[in-house]
C-alpha cells in the first residue's frame, strides 16, 4: 500500500501548483462528483486529479495495468497520474460511491 | 407506507460505468501500474458560510421516488412484493421473512444490536432500516451488492440467515398456487424466476419511504414545528460537528464508507475493496425515524443517540485506516444535547403498515 502521508505533509508545508494544472487535463471533484463521465487521453499522458470539495477523497482504480491508488487527499490538494496501457479504465473514488468515470487510454 | 403521497420517476443519468463497477468489488489492488507524481497543495477559494435558506434547501424532501429503468414501478408488482416480503416461506425454516429483520414496527429494522438468523443464530452486524432504500447508491453495510434487486435476493440464500436455494425456493413458490397469478399480472409473458422475485421485492421496498417529520415541517418553512434547540443542533450537524460531510441531503447520507473509529474488528468495505481507508470502513446509514431504530452503528454497540454523539465527540480509535474527517470535536455538554434534539426531528409519526394476506 502506497503510503503517501509524508508527500502529503512536505505538500502542506508550502509547495504551490503553478501553470503546470493548467498544462494538464483536470479531474475536480466538487460536491461529491467527478468533473467528467469519461475523458480520453493518449497513453503517457497525464491526469490531473484535484480535490475541489469540502471533504477528502480516496482516488483509484483497479483497472488492469493502470492500477493507482492516491490515498485518503483532504480538499486542496491535486495529483498528477500517468496511464502507461491503453484501454478503458475505471476510476473511482472508494469512499464515495456515486464518483465513477472512465478514463479511455488510447494508443 | 403511503408511497402515494409520492409521484414515481424513472431513475436517469445511468454512468458509463455502471458495468465496469460491477467488476470491481472483488478486486484487489496491486498498485504502481500507473504513474502517480508527487501530491500538491492547491489554493481553492475560500468557502464562505452558506446562509441557513441556502443550507436548508438542501435538505428539501424529494418529489417522487426514483425506479430504474430496468425494473419500473408498477402496482402489480409492488403488491406481489409486498405478499414475498412479509412471506417466511421465503426461508428454509418457513420461519424468517425479510419483514422479520427488516420489520416496520421498528423503523423497519429488528430493534436489536445486531441481526438473528437462521438457527437463531446471532449476526455479525446490526440490521439495516429498509426505509428510502430507493435512493441507495449501494448496498449492504459493506457494499458488497451494487443494487437493490441483488440485495432481495442475498439475505434469502445467505446460509446464516435465510438459508434457502434459490432453485428450492422457486419450486416452493410455484407449489403455491395463488401465487402462479399474481406473477403473471405482475411479468406478464415471463417465468416465475429469480429475476422476478426480486424484481417484485425490490419494488415494493423502493416504495418504504420516511414519512413527513417534524423537521420537513420546519425546512418547508413552519418555524414552530421544531425547538430551538434542535435549531441550534441542525447549525451544530452542518457546522462544528461536521455530521453532514456524510450525512448530507434530505435522507442523510451520500453512501459513503468511513471507519469512524468504532473499536470493532470487523474489517467492513475492506474485504472487497483493499486499500487503507477502507479497512474498519461501514456504508453512512441515513437518519430518517432515527429513533425508532436503536441500537446504532453497524455493530449495534451504542444504545442511545447520546451514546453516539460522545462517540463522534471523542473521535473514535486512533488507528491509520479511521476517516481523515474523524477527530475530537470538543462539544460542550448544551452541544451535545441540542445535536440530540435536532435528530429526534427526523422521526416521523407513521402510518402503521399492514401485513398483506399470504397466498395458499
Amino acid at each position: 500500500m502506497r503510503k503517501l502521508a509524508p508527500l502529503i505533509s512536505a505538500v502542506l508545508v508550502g509547495l504551490s501548483v503553478g501553470a503546470a494544472l493548467a498544462a494538464n487535463l483536470t479531474i475536480t471533484q466538487k460536491g461529491r462528483m467527478f468533473s467528467s463521465e469519461s475523458v480520453s487521453v493518449k497513453k503517457g499522458e497525464m491526469l490531473t486529479f484535484l480535490n475541489d470539495d469540502s471533504v477528502p477523497h480516496n482516488i483509484l482504480s483497479t483497472s488492469k495495468g493502470n492500477e493507482f491508488d492516491l490515498g485518503s487527499l483532504p480538499p486542496g490538494a491535486s495529483t498528477d497520474v500517468t496511464f502507461k496501457e491503453a484501454g478503458d479504465v475505471l476510476v473511482i473514488c472508494a469512499i464515495h460511491p456515486r464518483m465513477k468515470m472512465v478514463v479511455t487510454v488510447t494508443e | 407506507m403511503p408511497a402515494s403521497k409520492f409521484g414515481r420517476s424513472m431513475q436517469t443519468g445511468s454512468l458509463v460505468a455502471a458495468a465496469l463497477f460491477t467488476t470491481l468489488s472483488f478486486v484487489n489492488i496491486s498498485f504502481g501500474a500507473a504513474l502517480v507524481g508527487e501530491t500538491r497543495r492547491t489554493e481553492l477559494p475560500s468557502k464562505t458560510a452558506a446562509n441557513l435558506d441556502a443550507l436548508k434547501a438542501q435538505y428539501r424532501r424529494p418529489a417522487s421516488i426514483p425506479f430504474p429503468k430496468e425494473n419500473p414501478y408498477t402496482p402489480q408488482k409492488m403488491l406481489l412484493g409486498k405478499k414475498l416480503y412479509f412471506d417466511t416461506r421465503l426461508s428454509v425454516t418457513s420461519a424468517q421473512s425479510c419483514a422479520s429483520c427488516h420489520n416496520p414496527g421498528f423503523g423497519w429494522g429488528d430493534g436489536l444490536a445486531v441481526g438473528v438468523g437462521h438457527g437463531m443464530a446471532k449476526l455479525g452486524r446490526h440490521s439495516p432500516t429498509v426505509v428510502n432504500a430507493a435512493w441507495g447508491a449501494i448496498f449492504m453495510w459493506d457494499g458488497r451488492l451494487a443494487n437493490l434487486e441483488e440485495q432481495a435476493l442475498g439475505p434469502i440464500q445467505s446460509p446464516g440467515e435465510m438459508n434457502m436455494p434459490i432453485e428450492q425456493l422457486m419450486t416452493r413458490l410455484v407449489s403455491i398456487a395463488e401465487y402462479k397469478p399474481l406473477f403473471a399480472e405482475a411479468f406478464p409473458g415471463e417465468d416465475m424466476s429469480a429475476k422476478t422475485l426480486a424484481k417484485a421485492i425490490a419494488t415494493y421496498e423502493r416504495t418504504v419511504v420516511s414519512e413527513r417529520a417534524p423537521f420537513d415541517d420546519w425546512i418547508e418553512g413552519n418555524e414552530q414545528a421544531i425547538s430551538e434547540d434542535a435549531k441550534r443542533g441542525f447549525a451544530l450537524f452542518n457546522g462544528k460537528a461536521q455530521c453532514s460531510s456524510c450525512h448530507e441531503g434530505w435522507n442523510f447520507t451520500n453512501d459513503g464508507f468511513q471507519d469512524i473509529g468504532l473499536p470493532s474488528e470487523d474489517v467492513g468495505r475492506g474485504k472487497f475493496l483493499a486499500v487503507l481507508k477502507m479497512q474498519h470502513a461501514f456504508k453512512t446509514p441515513g437518519l430518517r425515524e432515527i429513533t425508532r431504530r436503536s441500537p446504532y452503528m453497524h455493530d449495534g454497540s451504542l444504545a442511545t443517540l447520546e451514546q453516539v454523539v460522545e462517540h463522534y465527540d471523542s473521535g473514535g480509535v486512533e488507528r491509520r485506516s479511521r476517516s481523515d474527517l474523524m477527530k475530537p470535536l470538543g462539544l460542550a455538554p448544551q452541544e451535545k444535547a441540542d445535536l440530540v434534539a435536532f435528530l429526534k426531528t427526523l422521526t416521523s409519526n407513521l402510518d402503521p403498515t399492514g401485513v398483506p394476506v399470504l397466498p395458499r
